[in-house]
């Protein structure tokens, strides 16, 4: 057993030290830098995924946004729209029904003048009617009695036509 | 956050124990074959055995093993750190596993530019293996760096890297970047690339070693004074050290703690800045853009 002196120099010791460092060197770059700065590149790329999809998302509102607010604001327009419609719908409507109403109630009054001067002509000739056969019953009756048309003619022709005035 | 699964305990279990059992081994290692030296000795590492090989023999010895030791327990950290590490989960562990990984990358790319961010699981193993080598002398075991060949090793292969990313210009480039600003300083060029190497190891052995020495130095400076003072002691209370309580621990943790991590920051720092500084990363763009001209020039 012996020791080395302090300051000694060997080829082959210096050889093994080199080549330890590139073992080293190696083993530190496989086991320690490869994983490490892939874990940080796949964090970073999850990072920027999420970066743009929330950027795609916040476009998509934006979007959405717009389109609603004009739809609010054609919206107020259209509902002006439908009621100044609705109330010109309801004139028209209206005055429709009461020119209908009131050409109804002409045609009902005129209907009902109509018949009433019919009644009041059918009653009228019923009226004359019977006073003929009633003078012409009572004549009958009268001339039964005394039959003398010369004599009485004058007289029968005197009262139907006081009748006639009379009615 | 999603419950721990067995199989994620029992892993975890697995590298804590793989973590720390290196250490025990070197320990039991030391205990088992190296003979606790008497008294105040400052010595290099001790030689487990010797092989035969060309040039010179092959020296297994106290600091190679450690240096083993410490790459194991590394190898489990960086897999007790990344153990169960999720895009979408957050445990502490991830986090902390995510700032060393960002901060070394920063680290390179403030230094040494964009284009060697492939370095950084380099300078990460060479802070780690150096810092933590350094720090295994609080376990008592001897600690890599302070052996010139470990720390030489390291520096060959930045000498290595720095001449290649030289080299990548063109070997013309190359020579020619000798003859700056003037040719006659070519000799002091050559001689301040050699140097590079040389300094780095020094410069890291150096000051691990010379922390242990002045550690050993003012450990029988204090025993010397505890005589001095209280010899005079019946008994055994003239033999205890007293002064040696406490005082060198405070050294230690300058010495084995502050240098060490130091000289790893040191060390990587100086890697990344002349790496980064051979490469004349214009010189090569442009070489590239004319080699694709004239490409497509042929093309056509």
């Amino acid at each position: 057993m012996q020791t080395l002196d302090i300051i000694s120099v060997n080829i082959w010791q210096i050889i093994i030290s080199l080549s330890n460092l590139v073992i080293l060197f190696l083993l530190v770059k496989k086991f320690l830098f490869k994983p490490v700065k892939s874990m940080i590149a796949k964090r970073e790329e999850a990072a920027a995924a999420e970066l743009k999809a929330a950027e795609e998302i916040k476009k998509e509102a934006i979007r959405e946004k717009m389109a609603w607010d004009e739809k609010m604001a054609a919206a107020d327009d259209e509902a002006d729209e439908i009621i100044k419609q609705a109330v010109v719908k309801a004139n028209k409507k209206s005055g429709v029904i009461i020119n209908t109403a009131t050409e109804r109630a002409d045609e009902i009054i005129k209907l009902a003048k109509f018949e009433a001067n019919l009644e009041h002509k059918a009653a009228e000739e019923g009226i004359k009617r019977e006073i003929v056969d009633l003078s012409s019953a009572l004549t009958g009756k009268l001339l039964s009695r005394e039959i003398n048309p010369e004599d009485h003619s004058e007289l029968i022709d005197e009262f139907i036509n006081e009748i006639g005035e009379i009615s | 956050m999603s419950k721990k699964t067995t199989a994620f305990k029992i892993r975890d279990i697995l590298f804590i124990t793989m973590m720390i059992l290196p250490i025990l081994a070197g320990i039991l290692l030391k205990v088992l074959f190296i003979p606790a030296s008497d008294g105040i000795s400052i010595t290099g590492a001790h030689v487990f055995f010797t092989i035969d090989f060309p040039i010179q023999p092959l020296i297994i010895s106290e600091a190679q093993v450690n240096s083993w030791l410490v790459i194991i327990s590394l190898f489990f950290f960086c897999l007790f750190m990344t153990n169960g590490i999720k895009a979408g989960i957050h445990t502490k562990r991830q986090v902390l596993a995510e700032w060393m990984v960002e901060s070394v990358e920063n680290l390179v790319k403030s230094n040494m530019g964009e284009y060697f961010i492939g370095f950084a699981p380099f300078v990460a193993a060479i802070m780690a293996l150096s810092a933590f080598s350094s720090l295994l002398s609080l376990t008592g075991l001897f600690p890599p760096t302070s052996d010139l060949n470990i720390v030489a090793g390291w520096a060959l292969l930045v000498f290595f890297l720095i001449t290649y990313y030289k080299m990548k210009c063109g070997p013309l480039h190359y020579l020619k970047s000798f003859g700056e600003p003037v040719p006659f300083l070519a000799p002091l060029n050559i001689i301040s690339e050699v140097a590079t190497p040389v300094s780095m190891a020094f410069r890291h052995y150096g000051n691990i070693l010379s922390g242990s020495v002045i550690s050993v130095l003012v450990a029988s400076a204090l025993q010397g004074l505890t005589h001095l003072l209280m010899g005079k002691l019946p008994g055994w209370l003239g033999e205890f050290p007293f002064l040696r309580i406490g005082i060198p621990a405070v050294l230690s943790i300058y010495f084995d703690v502050f240098s060490g991590l130091l000289q790893a920051f040191i060390f990587a720092m100086l890697t990344m800045l002349y790496i980064g500084g051979a490469f004349a990363l214009e010189d090569y763009l442009a070489i590239q853009a004319k080699k694709k001209k004239t490409r497509t020039k042929i093309n056509t």
